[in-house]
């Protein structure tokens, strides 16, 4: 728990910080707009009393009501790790300035989180989606994108047969139906 | 004494002194120019620009555009998803002309498990477990970095002995998953036999932390607020045998690559990734020490017992693939210095924390991280006061790690990419979560 | 009525039944003179001159091709069919493809190194190429995305071949049973032989299996393309 670090970030950032700074145990957390993200970690990253250049983490978050992308920054001059947490971002059409200006590690992070999300970020080179197939439609870690359940269908299913997690219903009584025999070829 | 005079012996022979020869067979005329042949196509003749196999869907963003558009005399090479090196499935598309790579682009996914998302509709206790099969290699730093997390979330102290045993048996997994990189390592560049000497090594490891924990490979041993059980007999013998030879093993298992000038000859200067670099793209771990960063977790932002723990952080000023083989040899003797330290100080007490079996942590936020064997394990995890974690976020190593890819290896020739890639070591299972 | 027990010299033989022949005696090649083709060439071939198969007649004067072995005097069944040997010679030297995904690839890595050695088997090459191997033993969760790349290699691998399951991932989905993006169980896009539970199996288990499948393969006596393959649960589980 830094209380220099805090007493700094509101003299430095004092009207781009939204709401109060909450530490808690070895971590600092401050909320931005959109709008502000690269002035803060330009800041952040360049000036001499902070010298946050070390980039832990670029999340995205999908809270019920809007979404947010957290950055986790780790720097020399404090014990403590930031957390910039980005809010305000809306649902039906989340945009965020890219961090890739000052760390060219957030391209793949920021991937991740439009794919994940579907958090477009602004200034991203290459934002195409990483871990799901190129024809996916579907953002996976929505909140209203509902994982299968045995009994009820969700609308996070594919449509494809590998992408039906339970198996087919079998209306045949015989007993050898679930029995397969290879092909004779 | 006079030679006596011989039959021929082949009937071709036979038949010639007889006076009969074989019919020559007509030769056929000289027309097997492929580019005379009319039944073999040849791109230009099928107009390979009407279609180009890699991607197989029209590109959107400006990088890939850049990357897919060919120039004169260039090619692409797909490496991967299935592929010999043992790190995974990683796809690899290269951009060639002649030997020499001009751009990478590697595709990931093909191991994508949607682990975040289980995690979100599981208890604590099952989100440990699934949370193991990441870094298959090194599951218990994958719990560890979970716990953390939610030790920090819900206010938990962690009891001494349950620190120390943490620390004993994440060193010893940082031994066998350093071992492993070394013969995957000599794998990829074709030599066989280290990797036996690892899997020796590992196969040890791992079955002293089966006797400790029930598993060879996905622990699932770390609770929030301890371990899930004490040491044991069994655990400590094994141990005590490993450690007598410990050292000496690791010198021999180290000294099969480390004179080797074949290996030495491909790993030095090759993959060359300078400190701002490593900075810019978050690399942690001994790659960024490789570059002379001396950034580890363990004793710039410390955790558990390690304040306490007397052992130094190896740093290399080059920055090329020797040296980041040449750090993980250090590690595992500074693990060997640790895990000694801890049987020397073992406390006793308790193991575990008494927590309620219903955990319900009060809303918040928290991010817990760990040096493993490959970097910075991070888990950011946001709890909504429910028995279920409101988002659970995995930062993995592996992933920054490979994204220096791109840039380390145009330049290099077609048989650097293995050393580049392995160097760098990569797991495919935490990559792609 | 036994081998080599003909009838007294000089008796002539039913429509349809053996020529009895007494022993010691040589029977004599029944020679169809060729009418059907004629080389081009008709220096070719030495002439058509016939060949010269001098070394069967000692041979055939001996009993040494007559006489029944004793091994297979235990046998009730005789193996004559050259399939039984092919069985024996494909079980006995099953070359895995190397196709390891995820965790359990460690396991069967492990399987195949020194401490579980599965050379002892036949096992150890594990071919980089399918074109080479005999067994996809597919080690760890299948996605989505994977599964058109495995399918392939699958496709890619000469017949006969065979698919072993291994850890729970790959058998029923495992621990990924709620995911979108895994293939819950591979026996949803390939036919599987053998199935290996566990999470992953240990070493043992998977050596375990592939004996199990040396088995299967020396059970099939050359009927490779009506084995029997999973799933044996009916599909409304």
């Amino acid at each position: 728990m830094d209380r220099t670090l805090k007493r700094r970030l509101e003299a430095r950032l004092g009207t781009q910080i939204q709401g109060p700074i909450r530490q808690r145990h070895d971590q600092t957390e401050i909320r931005i707009q959109p709008g502000d993200v690269p002035d803060v970690l330009r800041t952040l990253h360049d000036s001499v009393d902070f010298r946050f250049e070390i980039l832990a983490d670029l999340a995205g978050v999908d809270t019920g009501e809007s979404m947010q992308v957290v950055y986790h920054l780790w720097s020399e001059t404090s014990p403590d790790w930031l957390r910039i947490i980005v809010d305000g971002i809306s649902r039906e059409d989340p945009r965020c300035p890219s961090a890739t200006f000052l760390w060219t590690g957030a391209e793949w992070l920021e991937r991740e989180a439009y794919d994940m999300f579907g958090i477009v970020f602004e200034g991203n080179r290459d934002l195409r989606r990483i871990f799901m197939p190129p024809d996916y439609t579907s953002f996976p870690l929505r909140k209203d994108f509902l994982l299968p359940d045995d009994a009820a269908r969700s609308p996070g299913e594919g449509v494809r047969h590998v992408e039906r997690p339970y198996a087919p219903a079998v209306v045949a009584d015989d007993p050898a139906a679930g029995v397969r025999r290879a092909p004779a070829s | 004494m006079p030679a006596r005079p011989t039959r021929p012996t082949t009937r071709a022979a036979r038949a010639e002194t007889r006076g009969e020869t074989r019919p020559q067979e007509p030769r056929p005329p000289e027309q097997h120019r492929s580019e005379d042949d009319p039944r073999i196509m040849l791109d230009r003749d099928v107009g390979a620009d009407l279609y180009e196999p890699i991607p197989p869907y029209p590109t959107r963003t400006e990088r890939e555009g850049e990357f897919y558009t060919r120039g004169d005399g260039e090619m692409f090479i797909n490496i991967g998803p299935h592929h010999p090196a043992t790190h995974g499935v990683l796809r690899l598309v290269l951009k060639l002309s002649g030997e020499q790579i001009v751009d990478v682009d590697p595709v990931l996914g093909y191991l994508h498990r949607g682990v975040e998302k289980i995690c979100e509709n599981s208890d604590y206790y099952h989100v440990i477990d699934q949370v193991d099969p990441l870094e298959y290699v090194s599951s218990l730093f994958q719990e560890w970095a979970a716990v953390l997390s939610f030790e920090k979330l819900m206010d938990v102290e962690v009891p001494r002995r349950a620190e120390y045993i943490r620390v004993l048996s994440g060193e010893l997994l940082r031994v066998a998953s350093h071992t492993l990189y070394m013969g995957f390592l000599a794998l990829d560049l074709g030599g066989l036999t280290p990797i036996l000497y690892s899997f020796i090594e590992r196969d040890e490891i791992v079955e002293m932390l089966a006797a400790l924990t029930g598993a060879r490979m996905l622990f699932n041993y770390f609770r929030i607020g301890g371990v899930n059980g004490d040491l044991n007999h069994e655990f400590m013998s094994r141990l005590g045998d490993w450690m007598s030879r410990a050292a000496r093993q690791t010198e021999a298992n180290a000294g099969l690559l480390n004179e080797n000038e074949i290996f030495v000859r491909r790993a030095r200067g090759v993959g060359v990734l300078d400190r701002a670099t490593a900075l810019r793209f978050g690399v942690t771990g001994g790659n960024l020490r490789a570059a002379g960063v001396p950034f580890d977790i363990r004793r710039a932002h410390p955790y558990s017992i390690y304040p306490e723990l007397d052992f130094n952080v190896p740093t290399r000023l080059e920055g090329d693939s020797l040296a980041r083989y040449l750090i993980r040899v250090d590690e595992v003797r500074e693990s060997i210095k640790i895990i000694d330290q801890c049987l020397h100080n073992m406390p006793d007490g308790p193991v575990m924390a008494k927590l309620p079996r219903l955990l319900r942590p009060r809303p918040g936020r928290a991010w817990g991280a760990c040096e493993g064997p490959r970097g910075m394990l991070g888990v950011y995890t946001i709890s909504d006061g429910s028995d279920q974690p409101f988002r659970f976020r995995i930062h993995d190593p592996s992933f920054l790690n490979l994204e220096t890819v791109p840039t380390l290896l145009p330049g290099n020739l077609l048989a650097d990419t293995m050393t580049i890639v392995a160097s760098l070591d990569p797991v495919l299972g935490g990559i792609d979560k | 009525m036994a081998v080599g027990d003909r009838g007294p010299k000089g008796a002539k033989a039913a429509p349809g039944q053996l020529a009895p022949l007494a022993p010691g005696e040589l029977s004599a090649p029944i020679v169809v003179p060729n009418t059907l083709w004629r080389a081009a060439n008709p220096l070719a071939y030495d002439g058509g001159r016939p060949a010269e198969i001098t070394h069967l007649r000692e041979f055939g004067l001996t009993d040494a091709g007559r006489r029944d072995d004793a091994r297979w005097g235990a046998l009730q069944i005789v193996p004559t069919r050259a399939d039984y040997i092919l069985d024996l010679i494909r079980a006995n030297s099953l070359w895995p493809l190397l196709s390891g995904l995820a965790c359990c690839a460690f396991e069967m890595m492990s399987g195949a190194t020194s401490k579980f050695d599965m050379d002892r088997w036949g096992m150890f090459p594990f071919r980089a190429s399918p074109r080479q191997s005999d067994v996809l033993i597919v080690a760890g969760t299948l996605t989505t995305k994977m599964s058109g790349p495995l399918i392939r290699l699958w496709e890619q691998m000469p017949e006969p071949k065979w698919c072993v399951a291994l850890g729970d991932c790959t058998v029923s989905g495992g621990r990924y049973k709620r995911s979108y993006s895994t293939v819950q169980g591979i026996d949803r896009v390939m036919p599987v032989d053998v199935y290996i539970p566990g999470c992953p199996p240990r070493p043992e288990g998977l050596i375990y299996g592939m004996l199990q499948l040396g088995q299967l393969v020396k059970d099939q006596r050359g009927h490779w393309p009506e084995r029997e393959i999973g799933p044996t649960v009916p599909d409304k589980i």
